[in-house]
């Protein structure tokens, strides 16, 4: 190996090199322990911030194939539903089983980060078995794939009495805690913008930018892009199997298309490639349909004005990809994060990926 | 010297790109025949010819864009037919395109780094089994540095860093760090192009029409310029250009195509003079009326 | 034997129908290399469209001659307008634009038609699939043995029909001004408009003649399954699309063969191992052509021009 001729500086930050891999993780340890407390005696707010959650880390997930690498994958909602099952059938045959040296809860809780592992690395394998031969061509034909690899999923668990055909699985542990989600929203965050910061980051936008260009410089275009997806998959898994923790039922129909297009949705309306973009429109499109629906009840209004903020979401939806394609392509924030668009009173970071 | 420089591993005057007969075919379109070239460390080469005379393709065979129908392309000794685009690049194979490929949303600086690599972070290269699961491997474990942010990492990046500003100061961009790709002028993108191929740390540069829409000024420059990375970065240079001035004016051996067949090959001044390339290039009525070559 | 010949019948009868939703694909992918999400939508909204005149027509006359035609010509007609519509407003002002943005806006379109018409607002017909009415009457037209083998009225008017379809399309393709600037078009649209061609015009017509087709197919599907619902044109289009990738997309003949390819396949899955999986057949077998032959049985995978 060859020694570098100009010295490289060593970092100018206050924070020792060694520990600023650690250091999010141990901010956010107390920050969830108190989050935690607050919420023991919420229910209802347990269970909306819960799916808000669990929205999150699919819309940041999915960013970073659908923003980052530039490709376009419309069937996250399969790997979501790869990783409930997997994690819920482990659940429901471990559910009698504890560790005698733990406390029961503690026990509970080591299991269920099992159960969320082993789905979500399920849910990676089935990203990376699909992604292989589609994302060697050009992108459109994963949207395709992606699409029918749902729907194979779907034909799976109707067929398979493990799963609980049509009916669904239910008696899962409801093991999940907000907390527990939103550590699993922090960690996918972190990921995807540490893969913004990275040479692999660099290489996704490359790909994203020119696919040409990228692989003559040197950049394993199929391989990043597998990768890119493997990772992407993996956290739909962890987000399903979180799912599946803390409501009462999953069947075929939690994890449909349409589940699928809202997490679209979710990407392209807060700009594909921004990860806060991703946060803010899931947190949205997620708190307005409720909202909408509480409102209605409050109001009264006859129980069928409440079915139609669910019936009318989806052409809603459709609707809205066509407009904000037309009239701003680049979503609420194009590729920008919440902090470069914010105000000038707040200090900007310097501008690296625009 | 900088740490940029490439000490080519083979001995000096070894070929770092050969390509021995090579025939491409689209269809019934024979896009290039019997293509042969030789560059060696040091070498400034010529490529011109009409337009569609199998320039562009000659490059994207030798890039491993196409693959060659017929003859083979080695790289560095190693045979490459088959190869993928970025397997070759890291054997020490850089080009740029004839219609500027860069990334546009990306700054000047990211653009660069996408093709620095840091120092021994070559992954190894082959289409065998043994290599893959080794290329495997090292990937999925620079993934976990990236993530975890391991000193080491950090350390990379900024070695990447230097790197890339070291390129952007010999390309003059230092001042466009920051800004987008897609707004620089037209004259800085194709500098910035040769930034990034430099950044791969090629044993052989192929520059496709660096001067398109240059004004002469500019391509003075150019011709230094070239000269001078040739010489600074060890380089073997391959350049296809329209210009006649600047080819003759740099090149030391020049091919000449014409429907995909070499017609000509030589020194300068001798292609320059040859009657098939002014054929070629003037067509047969040219040569009637002022009878024959010069 | 006898139920190999009537899987083999079946499974042609329903690979015509896919061929024929398939060739719209392809034949905008052509002009376009756009997937139009949508094709199966507009199929759909077609279908609905002969629904309605059907109904309109009432009973008596819908399944004479004149009816059948006039439930064709309306479905198909409506539906060149709807296409027109859409690439019109949609599709062309992003036509510069990424590719991204285009295929982006088609999935859109596609989800606003297909949960759009399970609304239930009065004049729609709501989500729950309708009995679509025998506008041609079924009658065995052939048997064979103890009814081992039975060939349905329908089955060859469809197959009828569709073999017409084809030929005229490749006719028109192949042997027509027209056609000649849809090729042009298709190898490069904006040389083909340097050329004189009038691009616009191709392109829409493309798209009107693509989705009157998938009308006609539509309506074929509609009369062999007798039903109608919002969310067929997703299922009949991702199959047919399925049908013109395995048959190489932007190949005309291709899609024939790939849609007849698709419904035998399907046919004998639902016939010999369960009917239960018929929806995954399609897209497992996709994956398999795409990881064997990239390009499709026909198609070639072309190098992106550098």
């Amino acid at each position: 190996m060859e020694t570098p001729a100009i010295p490289v500086p060593e970092a100018r930050s206050a924070i020792p090199a060694s520990l600023r891999g650690i250091l999010p993780v141990l901010v956010a340890l107390p920050v969830l322990a108190l989050f935690q407390w607050l919420m023991s005696d919420a229910p209802f707010a347990s269970y909306l911030l819960s799916v808000v959650g669990v929205n999150i880390i699919l819309a940041v997930s999915l960013n970073i194939v659908n923003g980052m690498t530039g490709q376009f994958s419309i069937g996250h909602a399969g790997f979501m539903a790869v990783g409930a099952y997997i994690a819920g059938v482990m659940s429901l045959n471990l559910k009698d089983v504890a560790l005698s040296f733990l406390p029961v809860a503690a026990s509970d809780q080591v299991f269920f980060v099992a159960s969320l592992l082993v789905g979500g690395l399920a849910a990676a394998l089935c990203g990376f078995l699909v992604g292989l031969p589609s994302l060697r061509l050009r992108g459109d034909y994963l949207a395709i794939v992606t699409l029918g690899f749902g729907e194979i999923i779907r034909v799976v668990v109707q067929n398979t009495d493990a799963f609980g055909r049509a009916l669904g699985l239910s008696g899962i542990p409801q093991t999940s805690t907000p907390a527990m989600v939103y550590f699993w929203v922090f960690l996918t965050v972190l990921v995807a913008r540490r893969i913004t910061g990275s040479s692999h980051g660099r290489s996704l936008w490359a790909i994203r930018e020119d696919e040409v260009a990228a692989e003559a410089m040197g950049v394993d275009t199929t391989g990043y892009k597998v990768r890119a997806f493997v990772i992407s998959s993996f956290f739909a898994g962890i987000a399903g199997g979180l799912f599946a923790h803390f409501v009462p039922i999953i069947n075929p129909g939690s994890f449909t298309f349409v589940k699928s297009m809202e997490i679209v949705v979710m990407v392209v309306l807060g700009g594909l490639g921004s990860t806060t973009g991703a946060i803010v429109a899931a947190t949205f499109l997620t708190l307005l349909p409720e909202g909408l629906r509480s409102l209605f009840s409050v109001l009264g209004a006859e129980g069928s004005l409440a079915q139609r903020v669910d019936q009318i979401r989806m052409p809603v939806y459709g609707l809205l990809l066509v407009v904000l394609m037309l009239a701003r392509p680049q979503g609420l924030f194009g590729t920008k994060e919440l902090w470069d668009v914010l105000p000038r009173w707040i200090p900007r970071k310097r501008k690296g990926l625009a | 010297m900088s740490a940029l420089v490439q000490e080519t591993k083979a001995e000096a005057g070894a070929p770092m790109l050969q390509a021995d007969g090579v025939s491409i075919q689209f269809g019934g379109l024979k896009a290039l025949t019997d293509f042969n070239l030789t560059v060696r460390q040091g070498d400034l080469l010529g490529l011109i010819g009409p337009n569609g005379a199998g320039k562009s393709t000659a490059f994207n065979v030798l890039t491993g864009v196409y693959q060659p129908t017929q003859g083979e392309v080695r790289v560095a000794g190693q045979r490459v037919n088959g190869w993928l685009p970025h397997q070759i690049n890291h054997l020490g194979l850089a080009r740029t395109f004839q219609n500027i490929r860069l990334f546009r949303a990306l700054t000047a600086l990211d653009n660069v780094k996408v093709a620095c690599r840091a120092q021994g972070a070559l992954h190894p290269e082959g289409v065998g089994l043994g290599t893959k699961v080794k290329g495997a491997f090292v990937n999925y474990r620079d993934w976990w540095r990236a993530l975890l942010l391991t000193p080491r990492f950090q350390h990379e990046e900024r070695e990447l860093t230097q790197q890339a500003e070291h390129l952007l100061e010999v390309m003059g961009l230092s001042h466009r760090r920051d800004e987008e790709a897609r707004n620089l002028p037209y004259g800085e993108q194709r500098r910035l192009e040769i930034a990034r191929a430099l950044g791969t740390q090629p044993k052989v540069l192929l520059l496709d029409e660096p001067a398109a829409g240059m004004n002469t000024r500019e391509k003075a420059d150019l011709m230094v310029l070239i000269r001078k990375l040739r010489d600074d970065f060890k380089l073997g240079v391959l350049v296809i250009e329209h210009d006649m001035k600047l080819v003759m004016g740099i090149c030391e051996f020049i091919t000449v195509l014409d429907h995909g067949e070499t017609i000509a090959r030589g020194a300068p001044a001798q292609v320059r003079s040859d009657r098939k390339v002014i054929e070629a290039y003037l067509g047969d009525s040219y040569l009637e009326s002022h009878g024959g070559a010069a | 034997m006898a139920q190999l010949l009537q899987h083999l019948i079946n499974g042609l009868a329903a690979g015509t129908i896919y061929a024929l939703v398939a060739l719209g694909y392809t034949m905008v992918y052509g002009v376009l290399k756009l997937i139009n999400f949508a094709h199966g939508d507009v199929m759909m909204v077609g279908v609905y469209m002969g629904y309605a005149t059907a109904f309109a027509l009432g009973r008596d006359m819908r399944s004479s001659l004149v009816g059948v035609a006039a439930v064709f010509a309306v479905a198909m007609l409506g539906c060149a307008l709807l296409g027109f519509l859409i690439e019109r407003f949609a599709y062309r002002p992003l036509r510069e634009k990424p590719r991204l943005t285009a295929l982006i806006t088609a999935i859109g379109i596609s989800f606003a038609l297909s949960y759009g018409f399970q609304l239930d607002l009065g004049f729609l017909p709501g989500a729950a699939p309708r009995a679509f009415p025998e506008v041609i009457e079924p009658v065995e037209w052939l048997v064979i043995g103890d009814r081992d083998v039975v060939v349905w009225n329908w089955q060859v008017i469809s197959f009828g029909i569709a073999v017409v379809l084809m030929v005229s399309l490749q006719y028109l393709v192949f042997r027509t001004r027209f056609g000649r600037a849809m090729r042009a078009v298709s190898w490069d649209h904006r040389v083909a408009a340097l050329m004189g061609i009038p691009t616009d015009r191709v392109i829409a017509l493309t798209f009107m003649l693509s989705s009157a087709l998938a009308a006609g197919a539509g309506l074929l599907y509609a009369i062999k399954d007798t039903s109608v619902s919002p969310l067929m044109g997703l299922y009949v289009g991702l199959k047919a699309f399925v049908a013109a990738v395995i048959g190489g997309i932007g190949h005309v003949p291709g899609a024939v063969i790939g849609g007849l390819v698709l419904g035998l396949v399907e046919e004998f899955v639902v016939g010999y191992a369960a009917s239960t999986w018929r929806d995954a057949v399609a897209f497992g077998f996709l994956i398999l052509v795409l990881l064997v032959k990239p390009g499709g049985l026909f198609g070639r995978v072309a190098a992106e021009k550098v």
